[in-house]
């Protein structure tokens, strides 16, 4: 019984050490298998953006779907499976996921500013009136409008909107603090713009914290925070008591693994992978993807 | 200063009776509105859509069977481990086994979530999968599996250790094997203290929620496969929690009193399980030892 036992625990924790050996050799794309379709949370401003401009606005979402909660979480997970699609906001990708052309044009800065790359977004800050009256906030939007913000936005990968603006000059002995929460795809470069803020403001601490664009709404609506950020066009009806300001605009990439030999995919195609409702043509596999 | 232990007291009954009315307070109204068949059995989830769903089966449905299966893989790892430790193991290892396995239930739940993300789930869709996907009903049974270790493992050795010894050896003194003396004399005599544990480890399992989130894959449907993207209750609260309001923010909190009644089940049943592990049943036992010396003897 002892030995038996000893055997097959033996034999367990070898599969173990080989499966975990191998693993790091990763798995090939074979597009004869199903897509692994990866999506956001409800809630999320880049899912609301992205489902609304391919037309699925309100829809739920396709069986098998994998939901990842956060920009990184995407990132992750296509990163790491071979057969997956996903969708991330364009400042946010790193060279370790591979970026679909849509329609065949690329998301460069400049194809979005010219609107010919579809799947691009408003990334805005909602805030309270009454809360730009204190001199801090004012301060803090004169700033992000400023053209050392646009440098900032630009230099991240975002596309700057603004034109004509001009340089942001310090407010002598200005103190306090700004909170800031919302949008995970708006935080990173929002991070920035709050650093670069304080540098220049050294007596103003500004906290920036994600929650999703939902938490944005919510907080700048019930005060909590003086700005909430969102990544999605402003719907009034979701924090009525606020007015909103468009930091940057901000692209949507389609991403798929590195092993992906697709290069190109079409709004259609996308549409058809993400549609619930699509029927006889729903894809499933890449090999329905139209090359 | 007795107030102030009063008022200690009261306080976590004042934060339990709180909870309670709030969950109860924004959450039933909300699963009247909808309607109560509607909501627990309706197989649809969808808060955002243009005409809302809020079905909650699915993720009752998973909810139970990712419960069921971690908590069969975390007895069957469990029992053994704590068998072993109990007679079978050099007396040296007794106690460094136990830190670990002790060691293991302060790791905090988001690392077995990151473990499971980045190891079992891509093993899995890799290598056993059969349709590529590695989230699912297994990977977050195997997660759950192992956080609930150490809480069925010390809770069986200590009910194991509680039994007295006496038993063991006269099994022993009767031509019993070790093996059988363990398994036929003072598994039997353990029982109830074995199953309180395993009460409370599906406690533990049904409501753990960050390092679910991280293997389930999220997709609010019904599960037909171990390989397929679901979502637990747990899971479908902590999603949205922080990004819906209004209505879709109450169907959470509704779907938080249904989990509540289901942590309230398990915790009488603990609670009537401890009570029952009195000498009662290893009374019992020792009445069939000394019914088999009976029937020995008339030979």
């Amino acid at each position: 019984m002892k030995k038996i036992f000893a055997l097959i625990l033996t034999f367990a924790l070898t599969l173990c050490t080989l499966g975990a050996l191998t693993s790091c050799g990763g798995a090939k794309f074979d597009e004869n298998k199903n897509i692994s379709v990866v999506t956001r949370e409800d809630g999320s401003g880049t899912k609301s953006a992205f489902m609304e401009i391919i037309g699925l606005k309100g829809k739920t979402d396709v069986s098998g779907v994998i939901v990842a909660t956060g920009t990184a979480a995407v990132l992750q997970e296509v990163k790491g499976n071979p057969l997956a699609i996903g969708y991330d906001s364009l400042g946010y990708i790193t060279d370790e996921v591979k970026v679909l052309k849509v329609d065949g044009v690329e998301p460069t800065l400049e194809n979005i500013k010219n609107g010919s790359y579809k799947i691009s977004r408003p990334l805005n800050v909602v805030y309270q009136e009454s809360k730009v009256a204190s001199e801090v906030n004012t301060a803090f939007l004169t700033f992000l409008q400023s053209s050392d913000a646009q440098t900032i936005i630009s230099d991240n990968g975002y596309v700057s909107t603004k034109e004509g603006a001009v340089a942001y000059t310090v407010v002598p002995g200005l103190t306090g603090e700004i909170a800031i929460s919302g949008s995970t795809s708006l935080k990173p470069l929002m991070e920035k713009l709050a650093a670069k803020f304080e540098e220049m403001q050294s007596g103003v601490s500004v906290t920036v914290g994600g929650g999703g664009s939902g938490t944005g709404y919510n907080d700048a609506k019930n005060g909590v925070s003086d700005f909430g950020m969102i990544s999605e066009a402003f719907n009034s009806s979701k924090a009525d008591n606020c007015t909103y300001y468009e930091v940057a605009k901000d692209g949507i990439a389609v991403i798929v693994n590195k092993a992906n030999t697709f290069d190109n995919i079409s709004l259609e195609d996308l549409k058809n992978i993400y549609n619930v409702e699509a029927g006889d043509s729903a894809i499933k596999t890449w090999a329905g993807v139209s090359k | 200063m007795r107030g102030v232990f009063l008022f200690s007291a009261i306080f976590s009954i004042l934060a339990l009776a709180t909870i309670t009315i709030f969950l109860l307070v924004s959450g039933v109204p909300f699963i009247a509105k909808t309607g109560f068949a509607k909501f627990l059995f309706g197989s649809d989830w969808a808060p955002l859509a243009d005409t809302p769903s809020y079905g909650i089966f699915p993720m009752i449905v998973a909810s139970l069977y990712v419960t069921a299966l971690s908590v069969i893989i975390g007895i069957g790892i469990g029992l053994l481990t704590a068998i072993a430790l109990y007679k079978f193991c050099p007396k040296k290892l007794v106690a460094p086994i136990r830190q670990m396995i002790n060691l293991l239930a302060g790791i905090p739940s988001v690392i077995f979530g990151l473990f499971g993300m980045t190891i079992i789930v891509p093993f899995i869709r890799d290598y056993i999968s059969p349709t590529g996907v590695g989230y699912g009903i297994l990977s977050a049974s195997l997660v759950l599996g192992i956080m609930i270790l150490p809480t069925i493992v010390s809770v069986s050795l200590d009910s194991l250790n509680s039994v007295s010894n006496t038993y063991y050896e006269g099994a022993l003194a009767l031509g019993a094997t070790k093996e059988q003396a363990t398994f036929k004399i003072m598994l039997p005599a353990a029982k109830s203290g074995i199953l309180a544990g395993v009460v409370l480890a599906i406690g533990r399992a049904i409501g753990e929620t960050m390092a679910v989130i991280m293997v389930i894959g999220g997709s609010p449907e019904m599960p037909e496969s171990l390989f397929q993207s679901v979502r637990t209750m747990t899971a479908n609260i902590a999603m949205g929690a922080l990004e819906l309001n209004g209505d879709a923010l109450s169907a959470l909190i509704a779907t938080g009193v249904v989990l509540f009644v289901f942590t309230l089940i398990l915790n009488v049943s603990f609670s009537l399980l401890k009570k029952d592990n009195s000498d009662k049943v290893a009374d019992k036992i020792a009445g069939k030892i000394t019914g088999k010396e009976r029937r020995g003897a008339k030979k």
